[in-house]
């Protein structure tokens, strides 16, 4: 008894004590990622980006705080970006890291973001560059690599999936069962089986078909693909399959334009109208889809009733869809950077599998690794063969001769030019 | 109360006072924790009404620029060259924008040019819409946090409409002045003052959540989704709660992006319209967790070793007290125990004195039954003596009163003291006794001979009576090198072939009243209390003394104590070429006797048996060198030693000193042996001393016939004063006294013995027996006054105590008071003769 007494008590001294002590709780140590500074120093690291908030990129920032608990790292928006970011550069203000595009390399007016940028390709930095996929990095001219992903864009359209297992129905992987499935749901009643943003010729639903259909024409055309970023006007003939597949796009149904135009803008406007629940389909851009999570909480429709939904590939071609892979957001390191050691073991520690689909993830961005199964909303994209898989870095199809191309299919599509017309007018198209 | 009740409430008690300091402490705690948020939230407004007034500050210097322009009717150059004049400020920079163009001048450089003055808001989302900039005065017109297009700097503007001349039209366009100022600027000034309030931030958000300016831990552009994205909340409670950030001051908890819990403090800037301030702490910084979990902690932990510290005091309590428990009833059994045993012990020899004495009143005619009854009433008195002076001392051991009184004494007279104790006892039991001593050097030491005394003769006489009759004892004695600086190292050991203890009883042996279960132990007189006493007194001398023992071999006990040796010791003679034989069996005695002899500078020779003595006798006659003394022990082995004698003196000489040694009494063969021409007596052992005197008698230095000593006849005529005031004890000692034909005269008290020696001529006394406990005056204030007389023999008149009082300390006492002797009651005549006979030596001489 008194053993027993005298045992209970010392237990209950023991607890007693622990509970008074603090709990110090070790870091979650990664697996992959091992720091090589001592972590104990202190320094602010600077991103700058176009974006409004990057929360993603935030919480990157608190993960890499867990090993570096000292270093400050803060999202900074620059307004005006693309103009400012080389005055922003040469300023006080200079980031350590900032948002950088494959477009800007070789232009004039943005060679300060080119020459301010570190050479990412450098060993010595143990980059994981093997994480990403290759068609997405940029190919310069002398080697180095000024900017590495972060996120990957595409075209292709949101699936409500409870409408297509409601009415027992498949996604469609042919352009012919894309046609069959629209009009299964126009006979189910469903007014809009597909839409998308037309108001205006950027990411325009035009686009958003027509651009992947368009490359897998021209891809392996290395002198096609040279004309056309020539804008030679004689380049405009290769635009023409895709003209008509839009127009035949168009004819078989699939879309109404009019329901189509009252979608203000191409981000917030198509989410909500997707959320509405009765749109089977909806085409747009990676970068819309990065918003819907966020916007099922405005959507009084989707809180109502609220459904699954993913993103896939559009199938324009009767040999299935093509991934249209086009790098997003890529990241410079600026190498006159003060911190510039740390600033790179922060880059060490991003650029891996492992954090990139996290960020991507958290943005709804795709992401830029070699594997796509991890979210579920892009895993349609991992399915798609890798001869469908096309990336204008890979084959050297430019921002101008892509934005003559929008602008000749969303005249075609909106009916104020015809086929010929626009082959004739590319290289003529201004925004 | 049983034990576990006791835990059980003190398990109770501690619990309580553990939930209430908890209870407290969390209570406080939280009162601590509000107050540190109110404190928060007051800070918040202070720095609200800092903010304000540098927000108006900044605002006035804007209005004043702005109003001087509109009076001044100023076209854009002119307003830009007024600016550049009025501006002091090199971190900061002023532009003039038209509304219409979103273009306008900077009063600096675009970056990398130097006269680039040109500059664009078209691309910046700040001033398409330009209502929110109102009248001047009204108002702090604020932008949100931008990118300057001149620098590329993060930054935020002043604003104040303003109206420019054309200068080509002549007709006025509205414009936009801005103070431009570098963000950079602003965070190195905007910061919590207090240092508690370390990890605090700022941030500025205008009416829809927007930052204005936003400290490191707000996330996103906008505070309101920072906060959905991190909390969860539905919403509607978001917009009531965003409502009441944009509307009120108060404070909320919230997780920050890292989950953890944050007070979020906000306040309206009064001057803007719709701003609010938040201030942002992690709630941790507000608690004092730490100093309220140390308090329980320490609280428990001391009331926990207070609780266990208790009970082992209280186990250990109980502990002693069920010892002393037993303790009691083993005391009270012993003492029931001792009752029973000293009213048998006292009652036995008490009958043999009281029937003793009856039966000779009965028989007085018959002389040699008399005396036979007188001899058995002497020995059972002596017992009864004994009986008593030990029950005395061990009471004294036990209170602790037991104290050593040294004097200086002779081992010899111990010894010899020893030997004739035992003498009776060994004769009677006719058991083999010897006794040895080696390298006795110092025989005048200093300690408590009384105590000494005791220790020696209660373990030799415990030998002698637990030994079988025939059995046999030995003592050993000798002086070896003690580490105590003065001092002498005696080791004396008694071994007897007795019946031995049994290991059980050794354990307890040198308690008191402890005697072992023997059926042959019980038929042997003892008070259980001679080992117990003798233990004390080896302790107190601090000494120590072992014992082994096998119950039917025997027992060895060895007592060794470190004794200081006194100054003066016995003067030593030279024997040099005196030629000695001693015969002896016994080899120890022979070795030892020859070693002292030879130190002494004679020559000893050796003879194991009376033949060969005989043989060497005759031939050192015959080669004409006669041995000068011969020392022959009364035991020999192949011849009587009085035959010897007669061999001797027949067959050798007649003349030279023939020396007895022996171990027992001798009484039996003194006169056969003095009638065949033995010239002396001595008990063994024969120390060093003995041999001294003796060599010295007979060798013609101080001769003295042996008959002498024995004779008491020389102490006839001699006048002694006897103070003692009990009838019979006077009968006694005057009577005994009177048979050696000594006068007494008696004084009944201390006071008649001082008036006595007052009135007494020179001469009249030749020493005084004094009693110590006396009526009207005692025997040490009697000695006392008498050492005061100016009558001269007064002061040196041997004074001898003769008194019942037998401790040491009364010893000491009587010396003190000026006495110069102690004979202890019952009176032993042989001690009374001695003294008289001494203080009649130191007469002679003097």
């Amino acid at each position: 008894m008194k053993k027993s007494m005298y045992i209970s008590l010392i237990v209950l001294m023991v607890m007693v004590l622990s509970a008074c002590g603090s709990e110090k709780k070790e870091a979650e140590t990664e697996e992959g990622f091992k720091p090589s500074l001592d972590t104990s120093l202190s320094c602010n690291i600077n991103v700058a980006g176009g974006y409004d908030n990057f929360e993603a990129l935030e919480a990157e920032f608190d993960r890499f705080n867990e090993y570096y608990p000292n270093v400050e790292l803060k999202f900074t928006k620059v307004d005006d970006y693309n103009n400012m970011i080389g005055t922003v550069l040469n300023g006080k203000d200079a980031p350590d890291i900032y948002v950088n595009n494959s477009w800007m390399y070789g232009r004039e007016q943005y060679k300060a973001s080119i020459d301010h940028a570190e050479d990412l390709s450098d060993p010595a930095l143990g980059l994981d560059l093997n994480c990403i996929r290759s068609n997405i990095i940029l190919n310069t001219n002398d080697g180095t690599l000024p900017m590495v992903p972060v996120f990957s864009n595409t075209y292709g359209m949101l699936v409500n999936n409870d409408l297509f297992e409601k009415e027992g129905l498949k996604v469609p992987t042919t352009y012919t069962e894309l046609v069959e499935v629209c009009e299964a749901f126009r006979e189910k009643g469903y007014k809009n089986p597909m839409m998308g943003f037309s108001k205006a010729e950027k990411t325009s639903l035009f686009t958003v078909t027509i651009y992947p259909y368009f490359c897998g024409t021209v891809a392996n055309d290395a002198e096609a693909v040279r004309k056309l970023n020539a804008l030679e006007s004689s380049a405009g003939e290769y635009l023409r399959p895709s003209l008509e597949k839009i127009v035949q796009f168009l004819k078989d149904g699939c879309v109404d334009l009019e329901a189509c135009s009252e979608i203000e803008n191409n981000y917030d406007a198509v989410i909500l109208r997707f959320f509405e629940g009765d749109v089977p389909m909806m085409t747009c851009s990676g970068d819309t889809v990065s918003g819907t999570k966020k916007r099922e909480s405005r959507s009084e429709a989707f809180i109502s009733k609220p459904f699954t939904y993913t993103f896939v590939p559009v199938p324009m071609s009767e040999e299935g869809a093509y991934f249209l892979d086009i790098p997003n957001l890529q990241f410079s390191v600026n190498k006159n950077s003060p911190n510039i050691h740390m600033v790179n073991e922060f880059m060490r520690f991003l650029i891996t599998s492992r954090e990139l689909n996290r960020m991507a993830q958290s943005k709804g961005l795709m992401s830029p690794t070699r594997d796509l199964s991890f979210d579920n909303m892009y895993a349609a994209f991992g399915n798609v063969p890798e001869s469908r898989i096309l990336s204008p870095e890979e084959f050297g199809l430019t921002d101008d001769a892509v934005k003559q191309l929008r602008q000749a299919v969303y005249g075609v599509g909106t009916g104020v030019m015809t086929i010929d017309e626009a082959t004739a007018g590319y290289g003529t198209f201004s925004e | 109360m049983k034990k576990s009740f006791v835990i059980i409430v003190n398990v109770i008690i501690m619990a309580a006072i553990l939930t209430f300091v908890v209870l407290y402490s969390r209570f406080e705690n939280r009162d601590s924790y509000r107050r540190q948020i109110e404190h928060f939230e007051k800070t918040t407004v202070t720095m609200e009404r800092v903010t304000e007034n540098y927000l108006e500050g900044e605002q006035r210097i804007c209005d004043a620029w702005a109003q001087y322009i509109n009076r001044g009717n100023m076209t854009i150059k002119e307003a830009m060259d007024y600016l550049r004049a009025s501006h002091v400020i090199e971190d900061s920079s002023t532009h003039l924008i038209f509304l219409d163009t979103l273009r306008g001048l900077s009063n600096q450089p675009k970056q990398g040019t130097t006269d680039d003055y040109s500059v664009s808001y078209e691309r910046v989302d700040l001033l398409e819409d330009a209502s929110w900039i109102s009248d001047i005065g009204e108002s702090i017109n604020i932008t949100r946090t931008y990118t300057n297009p001149m620098n590329g700097e993060q930054s935020l503007a002043f604003c104040n409409r303003v109206t420019l001349q054309d200068p080509e039209s002549g007709t006025y366009k509205d414009a936009v002045l801005m103070r431009v100022i570098p963000i950079s600027e602003l965070e190195q000034k905007w910061v919590f003052p207090q240092e508690e309030f370390a990890n605090a931030e700022l941030s500025m958000i205008d009416a829809d959540g927007d930052y204005i300016l936003k400290g490191y831990s707000f996330k996103n552009s906008s505070f309101f989704e920072f906060y959905k994205s991190y909390n969860s909340t539905d919403p509607t409670s978001s917009k009531e709660l965003f409502d009441r950030i944009t509307s009120s001051t108060g404070s909320i908890s919230m997780l920050n992006s890292h989950g953890k819990e944050c007070i979020l403090a906000f306040t309206p800037v009064v001057a803007t319209t719709g701003w609010t301030l938040l201030g942002f702490v992690p709630a941790e910084d507000l608690e004092a967790d730490m100093e309220n979990w140390l308090l329980p902690g320490v609280i428990s932990t001391g009331l926990l070793i207070l609780f266990l510290f208790d009970q082992f005091y209280m186990m250990q309590l109980n502990r002693r007290l069920q010892v002393a428990v037993m303790e009691a009833e083993s005391a009270n059994k012993a003492k029931t125990d001792f009752l029973s045993a000293m009213s048998h012990d006292i009652r036995t020899p008490m009958n043999a004195i009281i029937g003793l004495t009856t039966i000779a009143r009965k028989n007085l005619g018959d002389a040699k039954s008399t005396e036979e009854n007188l001899r058995k009433i002497s020995l059972a008195s002596n017992h009864l003596l004994t009986l008593i002076n030990d029950i005395l001392d061990i009471s004294k051991v036990e209170s602790g009163k037991l104290k050593l009184n040294p004097l200086t004494f002779s081992i010899v007279e111990t010894v010899e003291n020893l030997v004739n104790i035992s003498q009776p006892m060994v004769r009677e039991k006719e058991m083999k006794f010897s006794f040895h001593i080696h390298h006795m050097e110092k025989e005048n030491l200093y300690t408590d001979q009384l105590r000494l005394n005791q220790i020696y003769i209660n373990i030799l006489s415990n030998a002698i009576k637990y030994t079988e009759p025939g059995g046999s004892v030995s003592v050993d004695m000798r002086e070896e090198y003690s580490t105590v600086q003065g001092s002498a190292r005696l080791t004396y050991i008694v071994a007897d072939s007795g019946i031995g203890m049994s290991p059980e009883f050794m354990e307890t042996m040198y308690e008191p009243f402890s005697r072992q279960t023997d059926s042959r132990v019980s038929s042997i007189q003892g008070t259980g209390l001679g080992l117990a006493i003798t233990k004390q007194m080896v302790d107190l001398m601090g000494g120590r003394i072992e014992c082994k023992s096998e119950q039917g071999r025997g027992t060895t006990f060895t007592v060794v104590l470190d004794i200081p040796v006194a100054e003066r010791q016995p003067d030593e003679s030279r024997f040099d070429g005196i030629d000695v034989l001693i015969a002896d069996e016994d080899e120890i005695f022979l070795r030892t006797a020859a070693e002292e002899l030879e130190s002494m500078g004679a020559v000893a020779e050796q003879a194991h048996s009376g033949t060969e003595a005989l043989e060497m006798i005759v031939r050192r006659h015959e080669s004409g060198r006669d041995y000068r003394i011969v020392i022959i022990d009364s035991k020999m082995p192949d011849m009587d030693v009085v035959e010897m004698i007669c061999r001797i003196r027949s067959q050798v000489d007649a003349d030279k000193p023939i020396v007895i040694v022996s171990a027992y009494d001798w009484s039996d063969i003194e006169d056969n042996a003095k009638e065949a021409g033995a010239d002396g007596f001595v008990t063994k052992p024969v120390f060093r001393s003995t041999f001294d005197n003796k060599l010295k008698e007979f060798l013609g230095t101080e001769i003295k016939s042996v008959e002498a000593e024995e004779d008491d006849s020389d102490l006839k005529g001699m006048n002694i004063l006897i103070a003692e005031d009990i009838d019979v004890n006077w009968e006694i000692i005057s009577c005994m006294l009177n048979m050696l034909g000594i006068n007494c005269e008696r004084a009944e008290n201390g006071r008649i013995c001082v008036e006595r020696m007052r009135t007494a001529g020179d001469g009249r006394y030749d020493l005084i027996f004094m009693d110590v406990q006396m009526p009207e005056m005692n025997g040490l204030d009697a000695t006392r006054e008498i050492r005061k007389l100016e009558n001269s023999r007064a002061s040196t008149i041997p004074i001898i105590a003769m008194t019942a009082d037998a401790f040491s300390e009364n010893i000491t006492e009587c010396l003190n008071a000026g006495m110069n002797g102690h004979i202890s009651k019952p009176v032993d005549m042989k001690m009374v003769i001695r003294e008289i006979r001494k203080i009649k030596e130191m007469n002679e001489k003097e």
